[in-house]
């Protein structure tokens, strides 16, 4: 990221494609790059996705634990996004480089799956006041080659759908403390109701259009950006603007009309495409890192 | 967790007392009445606000805001050269930090920044951000602190505004003010500067409903420039209603704006008087 | 002219002024500045006082919590001072974990809390050896203007001595605690310590009650906190020695001070009570 130094030329002609809907690397505004997406591909874990997109690599794992409910919301689970900006992405996220754009992901994630319309916190609960599930979302951004804030978005909601919860087969209070019994067989699991996960979605305004799917070079040549987060039932859970620019109001309006589309459109290629990933079952060969 | 040897430490687990509420109070919020609002305001009215600018002496700028119950105590100081950066910056950096007081909500905050706080300080400078002529003081950063010192609701909004008044109290070039309110929307019903019971409620969702808009949207912008310089929302809302809320917000943006001008000319002129 | 004279040779400034028998802000050398208490103006503290003196501000915010008590004090509750300088009160701090002044700040308030029997820790007892109440004393420093030991004592006095806790039963048998919000009873305070602070320069000249610019370029200070007609703790963290004779002074200057502070304290919250009782 650091390395990427842009002249005004350079600058002026990415502005130009913009202007004329024909991107330096042959897109349309409002066209994404290819990605390449694989699931359950960390047997350690409970759910995994890796994402790729352009050069921006992303890696998720969750865990799932059983913890004690939060005294004040007694019958309710935990969700928590904890992403790790790492230094092997760029040189600039050494040390506490990378701090503030991790905490701005987890803070972005953390809001757009606020709503009970979007994540049920309920369904996590195993016994009010003593035992619930703790979900923990590690994001692992291994390459950033733009638009960080959608690929994670898409791998965080890959990876649970593909999350497995060993299912309980009893949970019983014994003399005020809780006694949780496992199902022997460790294929018997419960999935998390994914229908309606939200995604992210940026757009990045340059000049006075805006995209989506931004690469590193078209980042650098923006000022303000809208990063929404989008319900597959046409609901947004969460906006907010990064960069130093201001927008105007009928560009915002029209920003969000267009991630709306653009949203909608997005998460049902997703879901299709994690089906067919799905159907071929256990046997699938994993790609991993070999690819 | 590490014990802290530089404050004096109470008991390693302590629960507040409102958990042990003899009603619940879950039902209670499901009665709220919509029709009228706690403090006898309709939904669209925003509460007073109080101004007054150069509360801290010690301060370059500073600014202490009142909307109701909520009060925020902001501060400013004088640029200082950036530190621990390689090469040179054209262009000068604000950098904001927002808390709560311990004793500001209805649950004790610790003495550490948490995640939402952290949150608040990136979205205060974001959205000062546009606001100041940051190419004016090159490699030099201004400090912005902000503290609730009572969270009654919008605390974003009006941390927003006491900054934009300290900044320009604390004579850093600037484009234009900014302003800042906060919407509740549960269901069809807008509510204006809500309380911090109010946006409990906004992000609550009611059972078994999915078609149901619930959520909080808190948008800052320059009213000079009619320009939007932040805007966050959380919840889950369809884009008519937020196209409606905004619109009713930038509105709400533009009426303050007088204030804030009116009370920093306020503190000009007496300064101007006293020299005289 | 002043301005930049002041920031350009700050002691000279301000030995300028004490060889004309004045200070920078005009007043006498003994002569304090004024005080102002504002109380139960924080609505999400259980109680609250905001104190002023001079420009210096402290906001005092309590957050009452129930916790086990220490096995072996099973009747007493916990009280826990904790002061915060943060950065938005003075250039001088920065962000970051409590400075070494506020942690000498904080323990010298919690020793006095101790010494002068303020508060009965017995009181905050809900039922022996299984609940008790954690007092959580939040002192926040707003502005920082000098004689912050005795605006920090003054806001955490007053805030104390507009507690209320609500009434609280624990039953044995269940284990289960029933708090009754609408019934909230007084919390005694036994006594109201109140501090006052001098600094001292060369000659044994003796500044009263001084401002951050004066107690930053002073040889010594001194801080004497009175309970009652009594002395309950004297504080003269190093620096020049001070004479008996000045010492005398400072005490019978002390002495008329803290008889103001405490009249406007109790003045404050009666016009609290009387606010309730009109209700």
């Amino acid at each position: 990221m650091a390395e990427t130094v842009l002249s005004s030329g350079e600058k002026i002609f990415i502005l130009h494609g913009i202007d004329a809907d024909f991107r330096n690397d042959g897109r349309r505004r409002c066209e994404y790059r290819s990605m390449e997406i694989e699931t359950k591909l960390m047997p350690q874990t409970h759910g995994s996705a890796r994402l790729h997109i352009g050069n921006t690599d992303i890696l998720v794992g969750i865990k799932v634990e059983l913890d004690v409910p939060h005294a004040d919301k007694p019958n309710e689970g935990k969700l928590e996004f904890f992403v790790d900006c790492s230094a092997t992405a760029t040189p600039a996220f050494e040390g506490k480089g990378g701090d503030d754009l991790a905490t701005e992901i987890s803070n972005v994630l953390t809001a757009a799956y606020q709503t009970r319309n979007a994540f049920d916190l309920k369904t996590l609960c195993i016994l009010p006041h003593k035992k619930c599930w703790k979900i923990y979302v590690d994001v692992l951004i291994l390459q950033c080659g733009g638009n960080l804030f959608d690929a994670v978005g898409i791998a965080v909601k890959a990876a649970l759908n593909s999350t497995e919860i060993p299912k309980i087969t009893a949970a019983t209070l014994d003399g005020g403390e809780p006694d949780i019994e496992l199902s022997d067989d460790s294929y018997d699991c419960i999935q998390l109701d994914t229908s309606n996960y939200p995604i992210i979605i940026t757009l990045c305004k340059i000049g006075d259009n805006y995209i989506v799917d931004p690469t590193l070079e078209e980042e650098m040549c923006s000022t303000s950006s809208i990063v929404m987060s989008m319900l597959p039932n046409g609901k947004i859970s969460s906006v907010v603007k990064l960069g130093y620019g201001s927008i105007q109001f009928n560009t915002f309006t029209k920003m969000l009309q267009m991630g709306e589309i653009i949203g909608l459109r997005l998460n049902k290629t997703l879901m299709d495409v994690l089906k067919e990933e799905n159907q071929f079952g256990r046997q699938r060969r994993i790609f991993g890192f070999l690819k | 967790m590490p014990v802290d040897q530089r404050r004096i430490n109470g008991p390693e687990v302590s629960v507040p007392y409102h958990i042990y509420s003899d009603f619940d109070e879950k039902s209670d919020k499901v009665k709220h009445d919509f029709s009228k609002r706690s403090d006898k305001r309709t939904n669209s009215e925003m509460r007073k606000i109080f101004l007054k600018i150069g509360i801290v002496s010690q301060a370059k700028g500073s600014a202490y805001i009142e909307m109701g119950n909520t009060k925020v105590v902001c501060s400013v100081f004088d640029p200082r050269e950036l530190s621990n950066k390689n090469g040179y910056c054209t262009q000068g950096e604000i950098y904001c930090e927002f808390k709560f007081a311990p004793f500001s909500c209805q649950k004790r905050k610790i003495h550490q920044q948490n995640a939402e706080e952290k949150q608040y300080s990136l979205i205060l400078q974001r959205t000062l951000e546009p606001a100041v002529c940051l190419h004016e003081f090159p490699n030099f950063q201004v400090d912005v602190y902000v503290m609730v010192l009572d969270n009654a609701g919008s605390s974003l909004a009006a941390a927003i505004m006491a900054a934009s008044t300290a900044l320009a109290n604390a004579g850093v070039p600037m484009f234009g003010l900014v302003t800042a309110s906060t919407i509740g929307i549960y269901g069809n019903h807008y509510l204006m500067d809500p309380t911090d019971t109010e946006e409990a409620i906004c992000n609550t969702q009611p059972d078994k409903e999915d078609d149901f808009n619930h959520g909080i949207i808190t948008l800052a912008s320059l009213p000079q420039h009619n320009q939007i310089s932040e805007v966050f929302l959380i919840g889950s809302i369809d884009t008519n209603t937020i196209k409606q809320a905004t619109e009713m917000l930038t509105a709400a943006n533009k009426d303050i704006c007088p204030v804030l001008q009116q009370c920093l000319v306020k503190t000009i002129m007496k300064l101007h008087n006293e020299k005289k | 002219m002043d301005s930049q004279y002041k920031i350009i040779h700050p002691v000279k400034y301000l030995q300028d002024h004490l060889a004309q028998d004045v200070r920078p802000d005009g007043r006498q050398f003994l002569s304090f500045r004024s005080i102002s208490v504002n109380i139960s103006s924080i609505t999400h503290a259980d109680s609250s006082a905001i104190f002023k003196i001079g420009n210096t501000t402290i906001v005092c915010g309590i957050k009452a919590e129930l916790a086990a008590p220490k096995a072996e004090s099973p009747e007493y509750g916990y009280i826990v001072p904790n002061i915060e300088l943060p950065p938005l009160c003075s250039p001088k701090f920065r962000p970051g974990p409590p400075s070494d002044q506020a942690q000498v700040v904080v323990k010298l308030i919690e020793n006095i809390l101790r010494n002068s029997a303020a508060i009965d820790l017995k009181d905050l007892c809900v039922f022996k050896g299984k609940l008790v109440w954690v007092l959580y004393c939040d002192l926040m420093c707003i502005n920082y203007d000098g004689s912050i030991i005795d605006a920090c004592i003054g806001a955490l006095t007053a805030t104390l001595n507009t507690l209320t806790l609500p009434e609280t039963l624990y039953n044995i048998e269940t284990g289960s605690v029933s708090v009754n919000y609408t019934k909230r009873l007084k919390f005694p305070i036994k006594a109201l310590p109140v501090s006052v602070s001098f600094a001292i320069f060369n000659d044994q000249l003796l500044i009263a009650d001084p401002t951050d610019d004066e107690e930053s370029l002073c040889l010594g200070r001194l801080t004497i906190v009175m309970n009652e007609d009594k002395i309950c703790c004297i504080h003269k963290p190093g620096g020049i020695p001070i004479s008996q004779d000045l010492f005398l002074r400072s005490l019978t200057k002390c002495k008329k001070r803290a008889e103001l502070i405490r009249s406007l304290i109790d003045a404050a919250v009666s016009t609290i009570k009387q606010e309730h009782l009109n209700e």
